[in-house]
């Protein structure tokens, strides 16, 4: 082992990313639209919806977040962050023309392929709406490769929902390509439309129980309730995938930071997630 | 395997002939109690006899401290940071030790292979030596109270010296450079090795092997030893500090005085502090002492896929080392049933 094992490369290394556009999303949540400053790294750099990247800005530190575009879109990447500790409040104050270091991308992402030709029930509390837009936007892009598609948004406020403006604007293509968009809120008297949690519109969905995957993302607490109710409606548990979050350091399990499991599946969220099957989360614990 | 034969009184001069290969470290004793790995000037300084090490020989492979990059906040640019690593000589590692560098191994030259370890990975001799185990040793039940691979030489004791097996390209430069230092290995020295081996096993508290316990240990969460035994913990991190194979770190970006420029350095981190497991927004994966823990024997008693073997190495050190006197062996054997009956009485 202890002979010739040094890379040339560095894994840590940073590409520099210009940012191009930043969107106000809500009153915690920014999108920001990134450009590869070296035009190979552009040209190269892909990525399977539910993979990270770590976002570095130098004297802050290092983070861990979800890229939220469609892989089909070369060369520019989107992410969206919360304001919600120290990096994050200076990544708020950035403008269009800062740069971010990006590496990565990391993580197993959503096994896409095997989502083809199925139905896909994508069901986000909060700022889980952020993996699962890279999903969606991703199945937009390859609309011929999927079944029936149902986004199930859902927030505490209308005001908090994510991608709120943007899944409202697609309802006409919507329509046209048998895609059903169902935006909920829990806590929000003056909200016109759906109210309750998304499980609650599951049976909505315009996917079928038999030949769906199902997709979850959100508060680690939401978690088996939204099993409760997909598996009620008829959904495989084998067919539903939920994609973790932790404190990560390194992204490329070394840190340990996000081990999590127990003494029969310990497992590095960053490398051997962060995307996990229905039957790993049930048969381990502290994985939610 | 190649195997030799280094008589006593040429031991020293082994040990000068090894600093020829780089700068030699080893155990020697620096209190009435205590060993620690220290650069060697003078050979007379080595420890053979001793059972284990204040810090852990992973501290030559992920320092302390280790600087990974500067950076310069105007131009957001990062430059790597290479230490110019010379080559260096670990002499006197235990068993235990050198499995633990095959897990660190299997961790930091994953998928994912780190510049700054495998640097010093191809930088460093291993030297291993045998032993005897304390108390506090249970490396047998972890089966890793022997090694195959892992070492360039190894030196297991005989009563006139030191039977060598030889594994790895760098070993066998050495010995070819040096024919003078060995002699062939005899009928009667393979009979003491095979007395050394059986005394050393028959000196382990418990035989057997703990392969089952990750299993026993998930099917024990509810066991009153967790609330009794967390509530000792210090969270001092002593335990993790001085484990061969935890590797966990943290980042941090220092300023220079400057404002403009700083260093991005990593270093040791536990999973016995609060912060290991809290991300942005305030919520803790390991919210409670109960939790960190926990976490702690999990991990340690998971399953490492490359070897084989659980992360733990049986070494010991986190009982011996833990200021709280926490019997790590201990607790594992009551979650195992083996001292069952103390909780039933």
């Amino acid at each position: 082992m202890s002979n010739e094992t040094t890379p040339d490369k560095n894994i840590y290394d940073l590409y520099k990313c210009r940012i191009l556009r930043v969107y106000e999303m809500t009153d915690e949540d920014k999108l920001f639209l990134l450009r590869f400053e070296d035009s190979d790294i552009a040209e190269e750099w892909t990525f399977t919806p539910g993979q990270f990247v770590q976002v570095s800005i130098p004297g802050v530190g290092e983070i861990p977040i979800s890229v939220c575009s469609s892989p089909m879109r070369r060369g520019f990447f989107e992410l969206c962050i919360k304001r919600a500790g120290k990096v994050t409040e200076v990544i708020h104050r950035m403008e269009p023309g800062d740069y971010m270091g990006i590496r990565g991308p990391y993580g197993n992402g959503f096994p896409m392929d095997r989502f083809e030709n199925h139905d896909l029930l994508l069901i986000a509390a909060g700022i889980g709406m952020v993996p699962l837009r890279s999903v969606f936007l991703h199945a937009m892009d390859n609309r011929w490769k999927f079944g029936n598609i149902t986004v199930i948004n859902s927030a505490r406020y209308g005001h908090k929902l994510l991608f709120r403006k943007e899944l409202e604007a697609m309802r006409d293509i919507a329509e046209a390509e048998n895609i059903n968009i169902l935006q909920t809120v829990t806590r929000d008297p003056e909200w016109p439309g759906r109210t309750g949690r998304a499980q609650h519109h599951v049976e909505d969905a315009n996917t079928d129980p038999d030949d769906a995957y199902v997709v979850v993302c959100g508060p680690p607490q939401a978690y088996r309730s939204v099993f409760e109710k997909v598996i009620e409606a008829g959904y495989d548990p084998r067919n539903i995938y939920v994609t973790l979050e932790r404190r990560m350091k390194c992204g490329v399990g070394k840190c340990g930071h996000c081990i999590a499991g127990s003494s029969t599946f310990l497992e590095y969220i960053c490398i051997d997630g962060p995307v996990f099957g229905y039957y790993d989360i049930i048969s381990t614990p502290n994985l939610i | 395997m190649r195997y030799l034969k280094l008589e006593n009184s040429r031991v020293n001069d082994f040990l000068e002939q090894l600093s020829a290969y780089g700068e030699l470290y080893a155990p020697v004793q620096i209190s009435e109690e205590f060993y620690d790995y220290r650069r060697i000037d003078d050979v007379d300084d080595v420890a053979f006899d001793y059972t284990r090490t204040v810090t852990p020989a992973k501290k030559y492979f992920i320092p302390t401290e280790q600087q990974m990059f500067t950076y310069d906040m105007e131009s957001s640019e990062y430059e790597e940071t290479l230490d110019d690593i010379r080559p260096f000589v670990l002499f006197g590692l235990h068993a235990c030790s050198i499995v633990g560098l095959r897990i660190l191994d299997g961790v930091y030259l994953n998928e994912y292979p780190d510049k700054y370890y495998g640097m010093r990975r191809d930088a460093g001799i291993i030297v291993g030596l045998s032993c005897l185990p304390d108390e506090y040793c249970f490396c047998n039940l972890r089966r890793t109270d022997f090694v195959d691979v892992g070492f360039d030489l190894f030196l297991h004791e005989l009563p006139d010296g030191y039977l060598i097996r030889v594994g790895s390209e760098k070993g066998h430069k050495i010995v070819d450079e040096n024919p003078g230092l060995f002699v062939e290995v005899t009928d009667e020295d393979i009979k003491h090795f095979k007395q050394f081996e059986r005394k050393r096993h028959e000196l382990f508290q418990y035989q057997g092997s703990f392969d089952n316990l990750r299993y026993m240990l998930e099917l024990t969460k509810d066991h009153p030893l967790w609330d009794e035994e967390s509530k000792k913990c210090l969270g001092c991190g002593n335990c993790t500090m001085t484990c061969p194979t935890c590797r966990c770190y943290d980042v941090q970006d220092i300023p220079d005085i400057d404002g403009r420029h700083g260093s991005r350095i990593r270093f040791w981190d536990s999973c016995q502090f609060r912060g290991h497991g809290l991300v942005a927004g305030g919520h803790n994966f390991r919210e409670t002492k109960k939790d960190r823990f926990i976490n702690r024997y999990v991990c340690k008693n998971a399953y490492f896929h490359p070897l084989g073997t659980s992360y733990c190495v049986g070494c010991g050190n986190c009982t011996y080392f833990c200021p709280a006197d926490i019997d790590f062996l201990d607790n594992l054997m009551k979650i195992r049933g083996i001292a069952e009956e103390i909780y039933e009485q």
